[in-house]
């Protein structure tokens, strides 16, 4: 073959970017001097030692806290031992997420006090059986690739729901989880499900099956319970999300890059205690970040402006070199509608383009108080029809078809060209969007896309599914939960939120 | 007369922090009641700034900075009317209960409250139980707020309440929660006297609960 070019560079995908290179290190080097002059409030004692040890500056003790600065070469040296890519599998090993540079996986949102009953679209709190439904939701849905609970379970006691949330999410599916832990001894008995789940403690270094999520407070606040998980995940080989939750204008800045230099500066002290405590504590650095809406006073979670910060941080956090948390999928409507469609379609579609490694929240209405089984499968097509933008254009003399075009000449048609075959991978198909004439949209029940994606809700959860745990592990798994209630029993009041 | 409350009403409305408490002196210098320039002047004007805010003509931002101007114009009046022996229209206890840390929500509560001319008494975040108690007997409010985001704090609002009841303090004041996860229905569930879904809801309710409304 006669090579007949060169210095031919193409687009693979296409190519999203909200900052330039220049504009990423003006936010990291202002952020160093956030970390080194404002400092940041440390509210565990052993992570203020941590700290301490490794040449950071503290100052301002009080009897729950000190004030921490650190200095920027404490940052290099962390940035030296920080995994470029972590990997999180399901408990089977069936699905494998490699985070790193440009790989986009998508997942849902967890803990959401409320939830949207699939059947009757009622708003409630949220149940065991409920997240054990939307888990199997996302086991159905091939563009989920991992899963958070998507609902507080709130049937079971308040203190250790971490743990039963846990099981209801094995139960429902293999891929890999992102949890939450109340505290501690939550992640410590999450930990220990993981182990009976994979089969022993040795198989969780060949591949962890969870993550833990960890959110400090904004601005510049570390409470106890974040920095004991913190260690605790250092420690323990978990890979863990520390995503501060910035809400412009109320909890940092209105401007959206003072509001990304600070949301930095959190991240960045976790980056240098983990490492600190283990080099090589594998983090994923990222966060939901957005506005306050300055008439209702909510946090938005459709809004132009989380899609924006999201979209920056990401390129902040390759940049960095570290495997990146997005945010998408999600909305401030209160039931599955146009608003949620529309918010959702802006933000995954802003998400991918910039491509975070863990696009999470996928399902979340309400400000992320109430997830909706709709929104979830309805984003799955979403997703679907994103990805296929992402795709590109491959311009080749195969693709220009050149040949074909001279060959049907003017005023032909192509329909029945061997050329034509190469619909099925070339042209997008949608399953819930609709296209057909009106009539026969009429014929077939004037169904309208709600509708639509509210039966195969329905048809996803009472499709007869194997189990995915048997019987003798579920109940070794549902051993650790019972004792954990025992453990926690005088903590709770006799109060229940159903009933 | 009308002129001095009319402007007033226009500096507040307008979140003039400079004019207002130079109207008040004015005020006090011709001779007016403190109890009337806050009454007349004050009050009206933050109720109209309330009142804009709900109909969604006002945005938080501007309503901050009314309140703001209304607490300018207040430390002036505040020494006077307290040797005259009159009231503010109450004194709410507030806090983020025990092992919370969030409390953006809270502290809109507390500004917003004492732009509708309340004494706000605000213990911070990560508040025991024991410390609302105490500030219940050394302050003597008629409200205690309590704010929670996370559902595993909660349960603090519901010990807090009984370490109320403990104390034998219960029946001396009113009870409103909010944050994030909490609910009418929990509230309701915990005992608490009331509930507000943002910040004007708490005020609304603050307001109600010392008949101000």
């Amino acid at each position: 073959m006669q090579v007949k070019k060169t210095n031919y560079r193409v687009n693979a995908t296409p190519t999203f970017e909200v900052l330039s290179e220049d504009e990423i290190e003006a936010i990291y080097y202002s952020a160093l001097r956030v970390l080194y002059e404002t400092g940041l409030r440390v509210y565990e004692k052993e992570g203020v030692e941590v700290a301490y040890s490794g040449g950071a500056i503290v100052e301002d003790t009080t009897k729950d806290s000190s004030l921490v600065k650190i200095p920027p070469w404490m940052v290099d040296r962390a940035r030296a031992t920080l995994p470029r890519k972590v990997v999180v599998t399901g408990p089977n090993r069936k699905y494998c997420m490699e985070l790193y540079k440009n790989q986009i996986y998508f997942g849902t949102g967890s803990d959401t006090p409320f939830t949207l009953d699939p059947y009757t679209g009622q708003r409630r709190r949220a149940t065991y059986q409920d997240v054990k439904n939307l888990a199997r939701l996302a086991e159905a849905l091939p563009n989920i690739d991992f899963h958070m609970s998507l609902g507080i379970v709130q049937d079971s006691a308040v203190g250790t729901y971490d743990r039963w949330q846990y099981l209801a999410m094995l139960e429902g599916t293999n891929k890999p989880i992102n949890i939450t832990a109340v505290d501690l001894d939550g992640l410590h008995d999450q930990l220990e499900m993981a182990y009976i789940r994979l089969g022993g403690k040795e198989e969780w270094k060949k591949g962890p099956c969870f993550s833990l999520y960890i959110e400090p407070v904004s601005p510049l606040s570390h409470s106890k319970e974040v920095v004991q998980k913190l260690l605790f995940s250092a420690d323990h080989d978990i890979p863990f999300v520390y995503t501060p939750c910035p809400l412009a204008g109320a909890t940092a800045p209105t401007t959206l890059a003072g509001t990304a230099v600070q949301a930095l500066t959190e991240s960045l002290f976790g980056i240098v205690l983990s490492q600190l405590r283990k080099p090589g504590a594998q983090l994923i650095i990222g966060g939901l970040m957005s506005n306050m809406d300055m008439l209702t006073t909510v946090y938005c979670y459709g809004s132009p402006e989380m899609a924006l910060l999201s979209a920056a941080y990401t390129q902040i956090t390759k940049w960095l070199e570290v495997p990146e948390y997005e945010t998408g999928g999600c909305s401030d409507a209160k039931l599955f509608d146009e608003q949620a469609a529309m918010e959702a379609t802006i933000n995954l579609a802003t998400a991918a383009l910039v491509g975070g490694n863990m696009i999470h929240d996928v399902g979340y209405i309400e400000q992320g108080l109430t997830s909706s089984p709709d929104m979830m499968v309805a984003s799955d097509e979403i997703i679907d029809m994103v990805k296929h933008i992402l795709g590109g254009i491959p311009v080749t003399d195969e693709t220009m078809a050149l040949d074909v075009i001279d060959e049907i000449g003017p005023g032909g048609h192509y329909r029945e060209h061997d050329h034509t075959t190469r619909w099925k991978t070339e042209l997008w198909r949608p399953k819930l969007i609709n296209r057909q004439s009106w009539e026969n949209w009429e014929l077939a029940g004037s169904k309208a896309y709600q509708q639509r994606v509210r039966e195969r809700v329905i048809e996803i959860l009472d499709a007869d599914t194997q189990p995915l745990v048997d019987e003798a592990m579920y109940k070794e798994l549902h051993r650790i939960c019972e004792l954990a209630d025992a453990r926690h029993k005088d903590e709770e009041l006799d109060i229940k939120m159903f009933g | 007369m009308s002129t001095l409350y009319e402007e007033l009403f226009t500096a507040i409305l307008e979140g003039n922090n400079e004019i207002t408490p130079r109207l008040v002196q004015k005020g006090l210098d011709e001779g007016w009641v403190p109890k009337d320039i806050l009454d007349h002047g004050l009050v009206v004007g933050m109720n109209e700034v309330g009142a804009r805010f709900k109909a969604g003509d006002m945005y938080v931002p501007e309503v901050l900075m009314s309140a703001e101007a209304m607490q300018a114009g207040l430390k002036i009046l505040r020494p006077l009317l307290v040797s005259s022996g009159a009231q503010l229209i109450g004194k709410i206890v507030l806090g983020t209960v025990k092992g919370d840390l969030h409390d953006i929500g809270k502290n809109l509560v507390g500004m917003m409250c004492e732009g509708a001319g309340f004494e706000v008494i605000d213990l911070g975040f990560n508040v025991e139980p024991e410390r609302f108690v105490e500030a219940i007997k050394q302050h003597q409010p008629q409200i205690v707020g309590m704010s929670a985001l996370l559902t595993t704090t909660m349960r603090a609002m519901a010990h807090t309440i009984k370490a109320i009841e403990e104390a034998g303090l219960r029946d001396k004041v009113k009870i409103m929660v909010g944050g994030a996860s909490v609910d009418a229905e929990f509230s309701r569930r915990i005992g608490a006297d009331g509930y507000g879904s943002n910040a004007p809801a708490g005020v609304d309710l603050a307001k109600r609960f010392v008949g101000a409304v």
